[in-house]
């Protein structure tokens, strides 16, 4: 407990901002399951919010709502709304391709596609903008400059992405997701199959990302949710037990059950 | 004591290394066992062919005459007849297995997934005289009434191709035989991709799907890649079964030994004529040319499965992985 709060604290949480995305009275269903129970939360704009609970809790599975990739799946099921910038993402007449231009995602396991470092960078641009080689180019050096990862790479652009770390290969998924310029970058417990070393340069390019990014988290690793976030969202069986600034949750908890999860009583 | 426990320590530690060494003599007994029967049967092959090779030397490869009765055998027409059946085989049921696997691991609903599978897999179980009665008395008459009079007054007007398909609706030839085999071999190809294509990692196609990828896309550029070496396998392995198949071939290619720009009419293959002909080969030079014909299909077939190899390796080479 005493180490989360130094880990808070040394975090400027900033002012609360305008709100980027948002879920109003939010069901989910897998089938029969029902997953995520009538749940309502604000996503502040370039700030970084974290969603934490046990396993199971429908945390994973509101981040697939918010660009949607649970759609592919028969059988799955979003009512409510979901809104980003105003508009309701759940309405069908949203379209898919708009939304995943401006909506990111960066799974658990890095899953470098079967093509060269530059082609995986190159990929999710040729869907939405036709560039010469030259601004392609570009657009990828930019994309990789951000991920922290241009340096390591820079010499074997060419080379098959299955070569890189299993580190590299995650900043490569980060950098292909941000290569699209989107508002919102959805991680999924995006450092769960790394290293220690690998999982502070991804937290640490979490902090960078956060200026130009409006970021969700789902982690399952508390400290990493203290460090890295400004918001921190609480869930529990499917309901939004609590939400609130992260220095908030983790020192002065309003409701029993997330400090007993905060302190390790249950989870 | 301690000196006991010692030796019974070696003589474990000695029969250990005896038992694993037999055990792998044993293996090394199977392996060589596959090399032994393909080496037994094609030498056995050539020898049996001596005679034909010796008599018509390489005339026996580039003659298309094959006359019984004259005694004069040249294998061109089967060459030709098993390398186009085949193709046109694969032209057809790569796209087709090919839309079968995809429907199946990406598309269809759950509870129609099991079922399909299980009919494909036992389409391929289906023994080929079937295939060749079913094709010969339902789809050659079928073809000849309906499709073949269409073909003819149609695609045999094109210009460059259109001799490929202008001919009479005799219904037997070399174009139903392509479409039997096509038939025969889709179960096989389809069922090896279906198996490939449920090893792509789904958060690797969700990662695509996440980028704004369609469908199609997300098949293109990340499930096809992923699994190439293990479909072209699965091509290979439809190919071999279509060069060598006999009965099916047999019963709706026609036996004709004319060389024909027509798909429409009829022809022969390797198999074929050894099936056909076998009983009537009255003669020491007709039944050895029957048996080079079966040593020819050795060779066409290691052939084009060693280009395919080839070509598989050079493209990996491009791809730099």
């Amino acid at each position: 407990m005493t180490e989360l709060r130094t880990a808070v604290a040394a975090r400027d949480a900033g002012p609360t901002t305008t709100t980027k995305m948002a879920v109003r009275r939010l069901n989910f269903h897998y089938g029969n399951f029902h997953a995520i129970k009538d749940v309502s939360l604000d996503i502040p704009e370039k700030r970084v919010t974290a969603m934490i609970g046990p396993s199971g809790c429908g945390k994973s599975t509101l981040l697939r709502v918010f660009n949607r990739i649970y759609s592919i799946y028969p059988g799955q099921k979003a009512s409510g709304e979901a809104l980003l910038d105003g508009e309701n993402i759940l309405d069908a007449r949203y379209s898919v391709n708009r939304l995943r231009a401006k909506v990111g995602m960066v799974f658990q396991k890095p899953v470098p596609f079967p093509m060269s470092i530059h082609d995986n960078i190159a990929y999710g641009i040729k869907h939405y903008e036709r560039l010469n080689k030259a601004e392609m180019a570009e657009r990828v050096e930019q994309a990789l400059r951000q991920a922290a990862l241009w340096d390591e790479v820079k010499d074997k652009l060419k080379q098959s992405a299955n070569g890189l770390s299993g580190g590299q290969q995650q900043r490569l998924c980060i950098a292909r997701a941000i290569a699209l310029k989107p508002d919102v970058l959805l991680l999924d417990e995006p450092t769960s199959a790394l290293d220690p070393i690998a999982t502070g340069r991804i937290e640490q390019l979490i902090a960078e990302l956060r200026n130009d990014f409006t970021i969700v988290i789902v982690t399952h690793n508390m400290q990493q949710a203290a460090r890295c976030s400004d918001f921190t969202a609480f869930m529990y069986l499917g309901e939004l037990i609590e939400h609130g600034v992260t220095e908030q949750i983790f020192t002065q908890p309003k409701v029993q059950r997330t400090e007993d999860y905060i302190t390790g009583r249950f989870g | 004591m301690q000196e006991t426990l010692i030796a019974a320590a070696e003589r474990r530690a000695s029969r250990d290394a005896r038992h694993d060494r037999s055990f792998r003599w044993m293996l090394a007994g199977a392996g060589l066992f596959v090399l032994l029967a393909l080496g037994g049967a094609a030498l056995s092959m050539l020898w049996g062919g001596r005679e034909a090779f010796a008599t018509f030397g390489l005339d026996f490869i580039t003659s298309s005459n094959w006359d019984a009765i004259g005694q004069q055998f040249g294998a061109w027409v089967p060459i030709y007849g098993t390398l186009v059946t085949a193709a046109i085989a694969m032209l057809i049921a790569i796209p087709v297995s090919f839309g079968i696997a995809l429907f199946l691991t990406e598309v269809a609903p759950t509870w129609m997934r099991t079922p399909v599978g299980t009919a494909i897999e036992l389409l391929a179980g289906i023994p080929s005289i079937i295939y060749g009665m079913w094709g010969l008395f339902v789809f050659v008459p079928m073809l000849a009434e309906h499709v073949y009079p269409w073909v003819d007054a149609n695609l045999g007007q094109w210009p460059i191709v259109g001799s490929l398909f202008a001919g009479p609706p005799l219904g037997i030839g070399t174009l139903t035989a392509g479409l039997v085999l096509a038939i025969m071999v889709v179960p096989f190809i389809s069922s090896v991709m279906r198996d490939v294509f449920l090893t792509v990692p789904t958060r690797l196609k969700e990662s695509a799907y996440a980028l704004g990828s369609t469908r199609w896309e997300v098949v293109w550029d990340v499930v096809l890649p992923y699994t190439r070496s293990a479909v072209i396998g699965g091509i290979f392995l439809g190919l071999g079964r279509a060069l060598g198949e006999t009965m099916a071939v047999t019963f709706v290619l026609g036996n004709a030994h004319e060389l024909s720009t027509s798909l429409l009419m009829p022809g022969n293959s390797i198999a074929a004529t050894i099936a056909n002909e076998f009983a009537e080969a009255d003669t020491d030079l007709y039944r050895s040319s029957l048996i080079a014909l079966g040593f020819l299909l050795f060779v066409v077939t290691f052939i084009v499965l060693a280009v395919a190899k080839l070509m598989l390796r050079q493209l990996a080479k491009r791809e730099g992985s």
